[in-house]
């Protein structure tokens, strides 16, 4: 994957093929539907009648990749697999790409023409300039089921990706038969990690013509589904990743073997692209002489980083992997993210401090520590602080893409997770800062105005912190005021209001970042009033609703990724005339998942009084548990719902 | 869009005297904006600022287009150029310094990008420093397909505060459309004019959208001068590819101006049909030519006309005049079908089996209908297309109807403009009436129109061509029918009918078939929290579209965990209506439904001997002013142990202004309140 922020080159790649001349010559029905077994069937939009793959490893710089692939679409829902969509660019070539779609009874319906395949550039939305492009091949049809078979070979001239088998790359897809040959000289070793494959099946490792040559086999995997809190599909079916040791890109060679090895080709290869102007050293040398602290000359170096460069994608062939020299970034004002952090290096570097280039996987799963790869499409800087006598060792992490991240914050784009130190000694791998219940919180606190009639107005004023505020900080930067408050009004979990007033003001001062948000909301359903009874919920704002039962049994094991601490206290402020009927339980529940509070009291001037807590962790558990993970979402959601039975005492 | 240039070089001769009879001298008008000439007054606030506007990103200061029409080799090109200055107020206007340019190419002719510059200025130290555009670093050239490439570039040394100023010319050979200006933008724009300077000898009609007045919207006549090149011929009609011989043309030409002024952000809203209808623009389409003064050539002057150039378009027309590749399958149905309609319908089905719509909304046809068939896909015109030919063979009086759809913009009759369609369906006369098809919905029963479609009116395309109104016969309908049980321990039991007909039919049945039966159920399940389904659902009538789409449920509400001798009961949770559509206060485009609406919902419960009722919510009858919408809510008692709770809500329009938004939105803000009022309940 490139490094280019956001930027992913599509899956499609890994794909490859097994074709012979005489599948297109043979008028004999094949993939007929009936040939399919019931259990394939169940629950599934489609089956992979067959995905053969071949990785045919020609040079230390260069592969070649076939893949055969038919699957039979049985629903509506299934349609887009009749599609293919093939990428490449600068550095992989299509050979050929070739179709046909078949009926229900495995009857040829027609074979792709070449005038029936599109080419399109790929552009990502948010580069300026890419050399993705692809070849859509279409051969939807209008009744159900058929089956759609496509071939295609890519020739790579970028050895630092190898394939990664996975037949069954969608929910509710069942695969019938799918195989992956690797052929490679003796000198070229393969590198491979098998992940969840079925019992039995393993690499069948020979020797044909010099050639080490490995197979994988699987047959008859039934559909999965996503549930929801379940791991990623890619953590549950069944997938070989390949990877080469010794790999070359345009003359640039080196080897993935280990972490060290990789990271050092990718410094190698950006090596020397630091230099800046004199003028901007002595600038950058300027702005930190007077500042002892550390910490505050890289505080002062990053802003100024922030202040005259800007986000601007440009990936063109090795442009995805290698940056533009620092010295362009000081003439334009921009680049991308491998650009903007060796020039934020530079400056460092200008300002007597060293800091390093991070390769990182953003905004998806942590990246498979155990198998050094090229698993990354981001880049961040690193500054590790020596320990003095009044700190201790430390690092600072920074952002260079972003023209308004808090310093030091990594939030949940690149935190969590591990990157890949560049250093001339090579790559280390190493932990980006850890968010957890400790730092990702949100405090709110409502003052409520009843009426008689159940309306009401609420002033409610909730702060929020760590990977609490991510969400708002980008609203706060990216949108005006008025565009604000019209997603505030489509994201509150209300279902009859006005936003009479609103504000939200950032703190990135402090360590961790802050948010914070006013609102004052007009409610004319507050309360439900049905003759002389109010009815009301407390819980303003922060409901958590309950998680379905499993239909017919939970499947995958339960993965909680975001830990938190909610606080909420809601002051109701109840008219004269109007007393408390009935007033729900407090509820205390302490799990392995959490815990959850919730108590209501009578103030003496008779406001009423509901303080909830909700702490989540980030765990993992068997799917065995999820029953009791499902009794406690309900119970929270029952005690979220509570009511307040108020009675008019004047009526 | 279609575009094609005009081979009129025979004329050419007959032209240099030509002069219309309504040419006057007009002064030259001065540019509003001078490339380069960025002061300290472009970084300042605006003067007269509106105030919503007041923390925006971005302005534009000032966007100037002009398109005008030379002579060039053998073919007249339009000229377009235009220059743009932008301030940037915060980081978040960074993307207005990256443009983008879509450029159109079509076999031989095609749109040229030239003359590019670009400047950042920045306030340095009371001073103004300005970097330049580098056009070997910064712009790119990227080919989208075979007919569109995207020119893209970014100006370097952008901060908060900088200004930036861009320029360009697009050379054309598409003389059919001129280029369209849009006024208005996501931030607030100060000043925004387009000329445009139209020689005599052609003729364009032009359109304009949008709600916000022009500051200046003028025409007048000024002296016109072009060359156009001839390639020299050699004899007997062979070109020589030397030398040309150019012929220079003067005449008269019509320079039209518009300006809109301070004009603020433009912001969609829900419930927008098309936002383009909103924001204003101007559009050309090429009405007609005229080389002599007395010699027009009407290309489309009116919608009569442009229905006859239509068919005999060789997209269009020309493909009615096809046989149809279902010809033998329609044959068939002349004589199994002797009843027209069922014969309309049985067509239908046919091209539904055959050929799945790709999503694109056409006017024109892509490809053969053959290949369509052969292919089973199509945009809507190569689907529509062949509902055509395949109508006509099976002995059917079929014809085109064009239409605009929802999100392409209203129809405005009088400006004829073939621009202003987008997609065709199929008008079918039946011995008892008439009858509008569409085959690229296969979820759709016959008698309605997809969403998309419902757009006030389409042109008739016979030999006389008529207005055929868009407005449904069906509307969006749902009905929930729920039985309740209440036991001695105060759980809540039954079964509930929720059923769906006209376009809610449609809408539910898509959501079925674009997530599969399973996932839409499983999805079902998770709809009530509190509520427990005690069998999966069923879907009923899912495969006949005539036909009301409904699923079944059986559900259990538990009841208090300790008895207690008052119970509340929310009856109509499960059942009602639980949200506000119209979350937002403020309203300034109407809101705009293709269908009216009701929602009705029946409710009966029944009581066990030992609990009586307490309190029941009163009867509430709503109505909007001028009867745009009615809520009826009313509870009975039959007997002591059976309660009736009957609900309707109703939306007779279509469309409602700004100033009728409040009453709505409070309208519904009632009705939900009343849908959450609690039975309450004594325990003996």
């Amino acid at each position: 994957m490139r490094y280019s922020f956001l930027f992913c080159q599509a899956a499609v790649l890994s794909a490859s093929l097994l074709l012979t001349s005489t599948a297109w010559a043979a008028p004999a029905p094949k993939y007929s539907v009936s040939d399919l077994s019931a259990s394939l069937r169940e629950n599934a939009h489609g089956v992979v009648r067959a995905y053969d793959e071949t990785l045919l490893v020609k040079s230390v710089s260069r592969t070649v990749s076939t893949v055969h692939r038919a699957i039979t679409i049985l629903d509506g829902a299934g349609a887009d697999w009749a599609q293919l969509m093939v990428p490449y660019d600068q550095l992989n070539s299509i050979n050929y790409l070739r179709g046909a779609v078949y009926d229900a009874d495995g009857r040829l319906i027609r074979s792709l023409r070449a005038s029936d395949v599109k080419d399109y550039g790929l552009s990502d939305g948010f580069s300026l300039a890419t050399d993705n492009r692809g070849r859509l091949a279409t051969l939807q049809q209008s009744a159900y089921p058929y089956t759609v078979e496509f071939d295609y070979e890519i020739t790579s001239d970028n050895s630092l990706f190898y394939s990664t088998w996975e037949p069954q790359d969608e929910p509710q897809l069942a695969v019938e038969h799918a195989t992956f040959r690797v052929l490679t000289p003796a000198a070229l070793p393969l590198r491979y990690q098998e992940r969840h494959l079925p019992q039995g099946v393993q690499a069948a490792h020979s020797q044909q013509g010099g050639q080490e040559v490995y197979q994988w086999e699987v047959k008859a995997l039934a559909a999965m589904e996503r549930e929801p809190d379940g791991p990623p599909l890619r953590e549950l079916v069944p997938m070989v990743v390949t990877a080469p040791a010794a790999f070359e890109v345009q003359g640039h060679a080196g080897s993935a073997a280990s972490w060290q090895q990789l990271g050092q080709w990718s410094y190698e290869l950006n090596r020397g692209r630091d230099v800046l102007p004199d003028d901007l050293r002595a600038r950058v040398a300027a702005l930190v002489k007077d500042e002892k602290d550390e910490r505050v000359r890289i505080r002062k170096v990053y802003e100024f980083l922030q202040a005259n460069t800007r986000y601007i994608s440009v990936q063109l062939g090795l442009g995805g992997w290698q940056t533009f020299p620092a010295s362009a970034v000081s003439t334009n004002g921009y680049g991308d993210c491998k650009a903007l952090s060796n020039y934020g290096m530079a400056l460092l570097q200008a300002a007597g401090i060293t800091g390093y280039c991070a390769l990182v996987r953003a905004d998806a799963p942590d990246i498979h520590t155990e198998f050094p790869s090229s698993q990354f499409n981001h880049v961040i800087l690193c500054v590790p602080l020596a320990q003095t006598k009044t700190a201790k060792a430390d690092t600072v992490w920074l952002e260079c893409t972003s023209q308004t991240a808090p310093f030091g914050y990594m939030g949940s784009f690149t935190g969590n997770r591990h990157a890949l130190l560049l250093t001339p000694q090579g790559g280390k791998l190493v932990r980006t800062p850890t968010y957890g219940v400790r730092e990702n919180r949100r405090e709110r606190l409502a003052d409520v105005y009843l009426d008689a009639q159940g309306k009401a107005t609420a002033a409610v004023r909730t702060a929020y912190t760590g990977l609490e505020q991510d969400r708002l900080s980008a609203m706060l930067d990216g949108l005006d005021p008025a565009q604000q408050k019209k997603y505030i009004t489509e994201s509150l979990t209300l279902n009859n209001f006005s936003i009479t007033k609103f504000n939200l003001t950032a703190n990135r001062q402090q360590a961790l970042p802050m948010v914070t948000e006013k609102l004052d909301l007009m409610l004319p359903t507050f309360a439900s009033v049905s003759g002389k009874r109010l009815f009301l919920a407390p819980n303003l704002l922060s409901r958590l609703p309950a998680v379905a039962a499993p239909v017919g049994g939970r499947q995958s094991d339960v993965w909680l990724s975001h830990a938190y601490t909610y606080a909420d206290t809601v002051r109701i402020h109840v008219p004269a005339g109007l007393q408390p009927e009935n007033l729900p339980a407090s509820v205390q529940l302490t799990t392995v998942f959490g815990t959850y509070s919730a108590q209501l009291h009578t103030l003496p001037d008779g406001t009423l009084q509901y303080v909830r807590q909700l702490q989540m962790l980030r765990t993992r558990f068997a799917k065995a548990e999820y029953p009791a993970y499902v009794e406690f979402r309900r119970k929270i959601s029952a005690a979220d719902k509570a009511q307040i039975v108020l009675l008019k005492t004047d009526a | 869009m279609r575009r094609f240039i005009l081979n009129s070089s025979l004329l050419l001769g007959l032209l240099c005297n030509y002069q219309p009879a309504a040419a006057q001298k007009a002064a030259a008008l001065k540019p509003p904006i001078s490339f380069g000439d960025v002061s300290a007054a472009d970084f300042g606030p605006n003067p007269t600022p509106v105030a919503a506007d007041s923390a925006a990103e971005a302005e534009v200061l000032c966007d100037y287009g002009q398109s005008r029409i030379v002579g060039a080799t053998e073919k007249f090109q339009v000229v377009f150029d235009r220059t743009t200055r932008i301030h940037i107020l915060r980081k978040a206007g960074y993307d207005w310094a990256t443009v983008r340019v879509p450029l159109y190419v079509d076999d031989d002719q095609r749109e040229k990008l030239s003359n590019l510059k670009g400047f950042t200025y920045n306030m340095v130290g009371g001073k103004v420093e300005k970097t330049k555009l580098d056009p070997s670093s910064g712009v790119f050239s990227e080919k989208i397909d075979k007919n569109h490439v995207l020119y893209s570039f970014t100006l370097p040394n952008v901060k908060e505060g900088s200004v930036v100023e861009f320029t360009y010319t697009i050379t054309s050979d598409f003389l059919f459309n001129l280029q369209d200006w849009q006024f208005q933008h996501r931030i607030p724009t100060r000043w925004s004019e387009y000329r445009v300077a139209l020689p005599a000898f052609f003729r364009y009609k032009e359109i304009t959208h949008g709600y916000l007045p022009f500051a200046a919207q003028d025409q007048t006549w000024v002296p016109y001068s072009t060359g156009y090149h001839q390639n020299q011929q050699t004899g007997y009609g062979s070109v020589n590819t030397g030398p040309t011989q150019t012929t220079s043309i003067s005449t008269q030409a019509l320079a039209q101006r518009w300006v809109l002024q301070n004009a603020p952000a433009f912001r969609e809203e829900p419930f927008m049909a098309a936002a383009q209808d909103y924001m204003r623009s101007v559009h050309f389409e090429l009405a007609g030519s005229d080389f002599t003064g007395h010699d027009f050539r009407d290309l489309s002057h009116t919608w009569e006309k442009i229905g006859v150039a239509l068919l005999a378009d060789e997209r269009f027309g020309a493909v009615l005049n096809q046989n149809s590749p279902l010809t033998t399958e329609a044959k068939a149905l002349r004589t199994r079908l002797p009843d027209a309609r069922a014969r309309a319908e049985a067509v239908l089905r046919l091209v539904q089996q055959h050929v799945k719509y790709n999503g694109q909304e056409r006017l024109y046809t892509s490809q053969p209908t053959r290949k369509t068939y052969e292919q089973h896909q199509g945009n809507s015109a190569d689907v529509n297309l062949l509902l055509l030919q395949t109508l006509r063979a099976a002995d059917l009086t079929a014809n085109p109807v064009l239409l605009s759809t929802r999100s392409h913009g209203r129809i405005v009759t009088d400006m004829p403009l073939l621009s202003q369609f987008n997609y065709t369906i199929a008008h079918v006369v039946l011995p008892d009436g008439e009858l509008l098809l569409d085959a690229t919905e296969p979820l759709l029963p016959m008698e309605m129109l997809p969403e998309r479609c419902l757009n006030e009116q389409g042109r008739l395309l016979t030999t006389t061509g008529a207005w055929v109104p868009l407005t449904s016969k069906r509307n969006y309908l749902e009905y929930t029918k729920a039985d309740f049980k209440l036991d001695d321990t105060g759980t809540l039991r039954g079964t509930m009918r929720q059923g769906y007909s006209g376009y809610a039919g449609l809408a539910a049945r898509q959501q079925v078939f674009s997530q599969g039966e399973s996932s839409y159920k499983t999805q079902l399940g998770r709809r009530w929290t509190d509520w427990q389904l005690t069998t999966p659902p069923t879907l009923l009538e899912l495969e006949d579209p005539s036909k009301a789409f409904a699923v079944d449920v059986a559900m259990t509400l538990p009841g208090p965990e300790t008895p207690a001798n008052t119970l509340y009961l929310p009856l109509m949770q499960a059942v009602g209506l639980n949200n506000n559509p119209f979350r937002h206060a403020d309203r300034f485009f109407p809101v705009d439904f293709s269908t009216t609406r009701e929602l009705t919902q029946v409710v009966s419960l029944a009581l066990p001997a030992r609990y009586t009722v307490q309190e029941k919510p009163a009867d509430l009858q709503l109505a909007l002013p001028g009867n745009a919408g009615k809520f009826l809510y009313h509870v009975a008692q039959p007997t002591p142990d059976r309660l009736e709770i009957t609900s309707r809500l109703q939306l007779t329009k279509t469309s409602y202004s700004p100033a009728e938004y409040a009453a709505l939105r409070e309208f519904y803000s009632r009705a939900i309140a009343k849908h959450a009022e609690m039975l309450v309940l004594q325990r003996q």
